[in-house]
């Protein structure tokens, strides 16, 4: 048996090993997931819509002839671009998320480039949404009634490569935007040039040593099992939406302005996801949109559903990313240059966020220290599938050039790339060595083995070459990163029976912070003596009873609501201490709670739930609202080291071992990150190995939209995993924890690769590696 | 055609069930779709509907098969066992909740793809109650979890087998 993580501080609940809350009711299939939930016996008068799909990378629609398929018996309505209702629709994008909070139409991201029409006529990717939706009284009528209806297409030139795109001449995609394909300059993202410290010029002049290569970064989709489901009601002047989208709060708001009614008149129910990754920031989705239109129109409610094909409707941006470094000879980095170029797709959503945002965190954090950095991006538009979120979104980009430039620096200088790394790297709070950095790398040594398995590039005989490789990264989700979302909402009930109605909003997709929340809430409860079992918390957030929900988003939720449950049990004691005082008739100062009792100085006091039974019988209710800590605590790092055996005859990499090194801060729940730490992998080994999307370069459309060619890894393709839990950092507040979800997925495409350049001594810089790369990188093809 | 020719009848969960041809049941309905919009059993789940995910894995006759790609009316005469029809102390589904053994993490995370997993594991253990790690991952590789929980499930897989034998309980 394995051994677990050693725990800094002794805890109770917090930090456990133990099956997760949900795990019975998920693994007997009991849990009820949106399209569960919104079953034609549930909903006798349901309707589905289909919505036209583009069959062109580029086109406008000229004109549309819906005729043939309104008789179509079944059909009840069709919406088209030309309808008031649709096309008064404001253009709009994914901003409204803003990574983390609730935003207003005024108030979201990438105002400049508010590039999405709801069912517009202008397709700027093979199977965009656009132009028509229908609603019939089953999915095949709608379908069949898409058919019908007669499109004039004016099929427009597209590109795909954004390097092409960038080029004068290139067809423009988003012309209301900008006469370019280079998104413009944002007030968000800044300058082309985001990033400029010192002078970057002359200390690459004075520099013993300078590397430079590129990395490209492939188009992979976040692939949640759970397709796109919602079902909206709109009867009168209310409307209601269920829905798998990982947030409510937020998409009440972008529901309330974007179709204009009242926020009380919004409700919007989420519970159970099946998988997110990242995927569907508000507003890169018109769906909501349109089937509550269609909902107004017919007076009944609406489903929409992807299938499986139509929910490739977001990926991760692919980029090329150009990395420099300069050193002393003593192996002090004295400079670094990147340069990105991202492809945004068809619209732009959160591109500009992984081009600039996440690169320019790193540069306040892990590269403290070095005196000379240039960064610039330019995200582009192309004819491709939109990028958006996805499970460590920017950091995996970015990474994939960091580790890169990284391990080719310390080649030349003869340095083991770990005390390169441990030499400059840390945090501008901190001081030099990092420790945190020191234990995820040494950890992660220890455990792949790295001193006995490392040896020069490419000096393995024989055709199955071995070598192991490793990344870094600091991780981005400490307390102070979060402040940006606002106030974390929660509440507690204490029946009177000493049992628990815990609050702590936030839509369930998998990450195990329910577990994380319960067990908080445990641990903060300790007074009362109770047990996991006796506190109860709700899967369904629902905007008309909760209270604001945590997003799930920044891989943080596993703690920030339990740092806020910390202080609400706090007023808990307060408020029974109070109520104690009153019915023994003592002072408050004289009375304590611990362990279910009340604690008198004077008396024997009394248990907790004879206290909850004097009187009216009411429970005691506390809610909460706080912002995340803003107390300035650096960041912990993680890391990835990786063992790959590689057949040189046939280009076939095999991952053979993986270990995935997490300084948690705090471990929240040990068996959830281990899944979290082991889980990653399955998107890690694939982006790294065997995701892309592919498309037909004569006709711009995407050719493998399913899950047979686009390749998932499966339980017989994953090597052998290795969590590492670590407590050395030490965050701020009652727990001092940080998210680490993403970064499990981010440095394991870099450490991979440097793992193959280790075995084969040639560099393959492409994800995913299939083996016509390693083939040709050998000269073989 | 007869009136007794114009009705499927399919054993479903221990119970038969009669379906008329044409009205509940038409001859290009998957069994997929019977299951969950006609009965209601939506613990198979439905994600690729064209077999590359073994989310809809249901039992035909002990074995395990993907009910997105069997016609309804081909199962006429048959027993099918979905996840609502496993005992409540069932020892797949408890293996697999209760996994938390340190160093493979747990055996599910969103549970989406959890009973699919689940009804594979049976018809596995049902031929192989004590399978190697291997024939496990070959048994379970034509399903995918996303959230990737491939090394809990395998340690779930082998500890119901473990449990079912020294218990004699058959899957």
């Amino acid at each position: 048996m394995k051994q677990g993580y050693k725990q800094r501080t002794g805890r109770k609940f917090i930090g456990g090993y133990r099956p997760r809350i949900d795990g019975l009711e998920k693994a007997s299939g009991n849990v009820k997931f949106a399209d569960d939930i919104t079953l034609k016996t549930n909903y006798p008068d349901m309707l589905y819509a289909k919505v036209l799909r583009s069959p062109y990378a580029h086109a406008r629609i000229r004109s549309m002839d819906i005729r043939k398929a309104e008789k179509l018996s079944g059909v009840i309505a069709i919406l088209t671009y030309t309808d008031p209702e649709v096309a008064s629709l404001r253009a709009t994008n994914a901003g409204w998320t803003d990574g983390v909070d609730t935003v207003s139409y005024d108030r979201m991201m990438w105002r400049h480039f508010r590039d999405r029409r709801v069912l517009g006529d202008h397709a700027c990717w093979a199977t965009d949404e656009v132009g028509a939706v229908v609603a019939a009284e089953t999915e095949e009528i709608a379908e069949e009634a898409l058919k019908l209806i007669d499109v004039d297409w004016e099929v427009l030139p597209f590109v795909l490569d954004p390097l092409l795109a960038m080029k004068p001449g290139a067809p423009v995609i988003h012309p209301e935007i900008s006469q370019t394909n280079i998104l413009p300059k944002e007030s968000v993202g800044g300058e082309d040039v985001f990033v400029n410290r010192g002078d970057i010029d002359k200390s690459f002049e004075e520099a013993d040593v300078i590397v430079e290569d590129t990395s490209i970064h492939h188009n992979a989709t976040q692939a949640s099992l759970d397709n796109w489901c919602c079902l909206v009601d709109w009867k009168k002047d209310k409307l209601t939406v269920r829905s798998n989208s990982y947030e409510t709060d937020q998409s009440r708001m972008h529901i309330s302005q974007m179709l204009d009614i009242p926020v009380h008149k919004v409700r919007v129910i989420s519970s159970y996801v099946g998988g997110q990754f990242g995927r569907g920031d508000t507003g890169d989705q018109p769906f909501f949109l349109f089937t509550a239109l269609l909902s107004k129109k017919t007076g009944r409610p609406v489903k929409f559903k992807h299938t499986r094909r139509e929910s490739f409707h977001d990926s991760r941006q692919p980029a090329i990313y150009l990395g420099k470094m300069g050193a002393k000879k003593d192996g002090t980095i004295t400079s670094m240059y990147f340069k990105s170029i991202g492809n945004a797709g068809a619209y732009a959503d959160h591109t500009m966020f992984a081009l600039k945002f996440a690169p320019t965190e790193i540069t306040e954090v892990a590269f403290a220290h070095i005196p000379n950095i240039r960064m610039e991006s330019y995200g582009v538009y192309t004819n491709k599938l939109p990028a958006c979120m996805m499970r460590g979104v920017g950091n995996s980009q970015f990474n994939l050039i960091f580790g890169h430039v990284v391990d080719m620096l310390a080649e030349k200088l003869e340095m083991d790339p770990i005390d390169l790394a441990i030499k400059n790297f840390g945090h501008e709070w901190g001081s030099r060595p990092d420790k945190s950095l020191v234990a995820v790398l040494n950890q992660g040594a220890a455990k792949i083995g790295w001193r006995e398995k490392r040896h020069k590039p490419g000096v393995y005989k024989g055709t199955q070459k071995r070598g192991v490789g490793f990344s870094f990264h600091p991780a981005w989700h400490a307390e102070w990163q979060e402040t940006r979302r606002g106030e974390i909402q929660v509440g507690i009930t204490l029946n009177t029976d000493c049992t628990v109605m815990l609050e702590a909003p936030t839509v369930e997709t998998g990450t195990g912070s329910n577990t994380c929340n319960m067990l908080g809430c445990a641990e903060a409860l300790g007074f009362l003596g109770i047990e996991i079992e006796d506190i109860n918390w709700s899967p369904v957030v629902d905007t008309e009873t909760s209270m604001k929900d945590c997003v799930q988003t920044d891989s943080s939720v596993s703690y920030l609501q339990s740092e806020v449950i910390a202080h609400a049990a706090r007023d808990l004691k307060n408020r029974l201490i109070e109520k104690a005082a009153l019915v023994l008739k003592e002072k408050q100062e004289d009375l304590d709670i611990s362990d279910g009792r009340v604690l008198s100085k004077n008396s024997v006091g009394m248990t907790v739930k004879e206290l909850m039974n004097c009187g009216d019988l009411a429970p005691l209710v506390i809610r909460k609202s706080k912002l995340p800590n803003n107390e300035k605590t650096g960041v912990p790092y993680i890391a990835t080291f990786s063992e790959v055996e590689v057949n040189t005859d046939t280009g076939k990499v095999t991952i053979l071992k993986i270990v995935v090194v997490n300084d948690c801060g705090t471990v929240m729940y040990a068996s959830g990150a281990e899944a979290q730490q082991i889980g990653g992998q399955c998107i890690g080994v694939g982006e790294a190995l065997t995701e892309e999307i592919i498309y037909d370069e004569e006709t711009g459309i995407p050719l493998n939209f399913n899950f047979i060619d686009y390749k998932i890894p499966t339980m017989a393709d994953m090597p052998d995993i290795d969590p590492v839990l670590l407590e050395v950092w030490k965050g701020a507040g009652e727990y001092g924890a940080c998210g680490i979800g993403e970064g499990t997925v981010t440095c394991t495409p870099r450490s991979v690769l440097n793992a193959i350049y280790n075995a084969i001594g040639v560099r393959v810089n492409d994800i995913p590696v299939k083996p016509e790369k390693v083939l040709r990188a050998l000269g073989k093809a | 055609m007869s009136r007794k020719e114009n009705i499927i009848r399919i054993k479903v969960n221990q119970k038969w069930c009669e379906f008329s041809l044409g009205q509940d049941i038409t001859p290009n309905m998957t069994l997929s779709f019977l299951l969950r919009e006609k009965l209601g059993l939506t613990g198979l789940k439905v994600s690729c509907d064209e077999g590359a995910c073994g989310a809809c894995t249901v039992l035909l006759d002990g074995k395990a098969v993907l009910s997105c790609l069997t016609l309804a009316v081909s199962v006429h005469g048959h027993e099918i066992t979905t996840i609502e029809g496993l005992a409540e102390n069932d020892p797949v589904v408890k293996a697999f909740s209760e996994q938390c053994e340190p160093g493979y993490g747990t055996a599910l995370q969103c549970g989406f793809c959890t009973p699919g997993f689940v009804m594979s594991t049976k018809a596995l253990l049902n031929e192989k109650p004590k399978p190697s790690l291997s024939e496990v991952k070959e048994a379970l590789s034509g399903h995918i979890c996303r959230c990737g929980c491939y090394a809990g499930i395998a340690k779930a897989v082998l500890r119901a087998g473990e449990k079912m034998e020294a218990g004699g309980e058959k899957s």
